[in-house]
């Protein structure tokens, strides 16, 4: 196959972008209801957030404004996951029914093509809510708002969300080896929302499992240090893009490695 | 009227969730990790309280009542509204419209045997592993009738509004914004991610005046409490039966005014 270019990918996903905003589109009422559904979510969880530092003003050092900018950071950091890579959701569905053959005849990159076919607006008004709760903890941390700080920002909130990606990719690609593959990525994905939390209440079996092994701690913790506290930023935050980076890789890999193997199911 | 056609049912969906061991696996070991998550998060909480007790819960009791929270939750969690969306929108639901049994009765039923596999499989475990852990926090007496009782209701208020959200789904053919809200709301409201004992007045009064404590708060609490007053107990249980009897009444009325709104593809 010869290599497509960057800009050739983007042209196509855009185009496959807007097939998808129309089809659903057509389903108005459910894609409102969707909407407001999200919105729910995130206000039950800044709710709970809030309640909790109601009764406890800090968690093991960490304040209140710190944990909202750890939680504002975690809300941003998985947009992506819930924008982009949304369709891992469906992958056991069309590898169990066999429908999943139709991508591999396509003459472009079968993860890219795969991923493309949905984006999921839902996620928008998330990336609005970590914003906003991103920048109201920003302006009551004090904290100096300088081109580099932003650039800092970006780059580990990108590092950030590659990690979650990556988790998801690598729990979605067990469907082409076990059948039930829904409660691997419902497990996932209930994990992200311990990612919040500050890594260091943990004791050290769990924060090296959570740091290597399943590495929630990378969706905001380690990045947000860079930010948070710039006096005492340990190796593993500078380490994070690239192991953002690694992680994404490697999952990539075994995704792609277990659709190779796939041999539909014969009709 | 014999009970022996829902017991068949029972046996049936037994042996259906016996069918994919490796999920319920997953389930547990999920269910374990998140018990670490829950732990580690709330000694920490406790830690930085710098007293034991907070709004007359100490450490072990939060921790009981949240770990078992989510271990009622498995339990009770039937993914009703995810059936009946379902059926709804793929038609199948005229098929079971069309069974000698009433469907509200025959989804009940249908889903009664995971009850049993859930409860031997993940609750009791649970059960036993934090009353080992905690070493004699949970009292083991008279209050383990009242849990019992308790739970029951609650089974029946839980399902009683998944029918009632399930049946919304014949207006709207949105399955996951209204699950998901159904979700988030009552599991805010019910004390199942923070207990009630923590909400502000406002917020608890609240929360108290909705049918969702009763699922989880009401159970937990009468379990915890080694000697109830009659009073207690009264108020538990008589509020319990009162939203048992209005949620029964108010999803079938519901339910009867809007089968003759359903349309459904031919073909």
């Amino acid at each position: 196959m010869k290599k497509k270019s960057f800009g050739f990918y983007l042209r196509i996903y855009g185009k496959i972008l807007a097939q998808d905003l129309k089809s659903k589109m057509s389903y108005r009422a459910d894609f409102i209801i969707s909407t407001i559904g999200m919105i729910f979510t995130n206000l039950a969880g800044f709710i709970s957030f809030w309640i909790l530092f109601r009764n406890f003003p800090s968690i093991h050092g960490w304040g209140y404004y710190e944990m909202l900018f750890l939680y504002g950071f975690s809300l941003v950091a998985l947009t992506p996951v819930q924008c982009l890579f949304d369709n891992n959701w469906s992958l056991r569905m069309y590898v169990y029914s066999g429908d999943f053959i139709k991508y591999c005849f396509r003459p472009i990159n079968l993860f890219f093509y795969f991923q493309s076919e949905v984006f999921d607006i839902k996620g928008l008004g998330q990336l609005a809510f970590g914003i906003g709760t991103l920048a109201y903890s920003w302006n009551k941390l004090g904290l100096a708002f300088t081109p580099l700080m932003l650039l800092k920002l970006i780059v580990f909130l990108i590092t950030a969300s590659l990690v979650m990606i990556a988790m998801q990719n690598a729990a979605a690609a067990t469907c082409f080896w076990i059948q039930n593959s829904f409660y691997v990525l419902d497990l996932v994905t209930r994990f992200k929302d311990y990612a919040k939390y500050p890594i260091t209440i943990f004791s050290p079996v769990f924060r090296f499992l959570f740091t290597f092994i399943m590495p929630i701690a990378f969706i905001a913790y380690y990045p947000s240090l860079v930010i948070l506290r710039p006096d005492e930023i340990p190796l593993l935050s500078w380490l994070s893009p690239l192991i953002g980076v690694i992680f994404f890789y490697l999952s990539y890999k075994f995704w792609m490695f277990g659709a190779m193997k796939y041999s539909g199911t014969g009709s | 009227m014999s009970v022996k056609k829902y017991l068949t049912l029972t046996r049936a969906g037994i042996i259906e969730s016996l069918q994919f061991r490796l999920g319920t696996l997953v389930i547990i070991a999920g269910n374990l990790l998140y018990l670490i998550v829950i732990y580690f998060l709330w000694k920490a909480i406790y830690a930085s309280a710098g007293c034991d007790v907070v709004n007359g819960m100490t450490f072990s009791d939060t921790l009981i009542y949240l770990v078992l929270a989510t271990a009622l939750f498995n339990f009770m969690e039937m993914y009703v509204v995810w059936e009946m969306g379902r059926n709804i929108q793929s038609g199948k639901i005229v098929l079971d419209l069309l069974k000698p049994m009433e469907y509200r009765r025959y989804m009940f039923w249908t889903y009664s045997g995971s009850f049993v596999t859930q409860f031997f499989f993940t609750f009791l475990p649970t059960f036993l592993a934090v009353a080992l852990v905690t070493k004699g926090a949970v009292p083991l007496g008279i209050n383990l009738l009242y849990f019992v009782i308790s739970v029951v209701m609650a089974v029946s208020i839980n399902y009683s509004i998944d029918f009632f959200v399930g049946t919304i789904c014949l207006y709207t053919e949105s399955i996951w914004g209204i699950n998901i809200m159904k979700q988030v709301i009552v599991m805010l409201f019910s004390g199942a991610t923070i207990p009630l004992a923590f909400f502000p007045d406002a917020l608890k009064t609240v929360a108290m005046a909705m049918p969702f404590q009763s699922i989880y708060n009401a159970p937990l609490s009468l379990l915890l409490e080694a000697n109830p007053t009659p009073e207690m107990l009264l108020h538990t249980l008589g509020l319990q039966l009162f939203w048992v009897l209005a949620m029964l009444l108010i999803s079938r009325l519901f339910w009867k005014i809007s089968l003759r709104q359903i349309t459904v593809n031919g073909g």
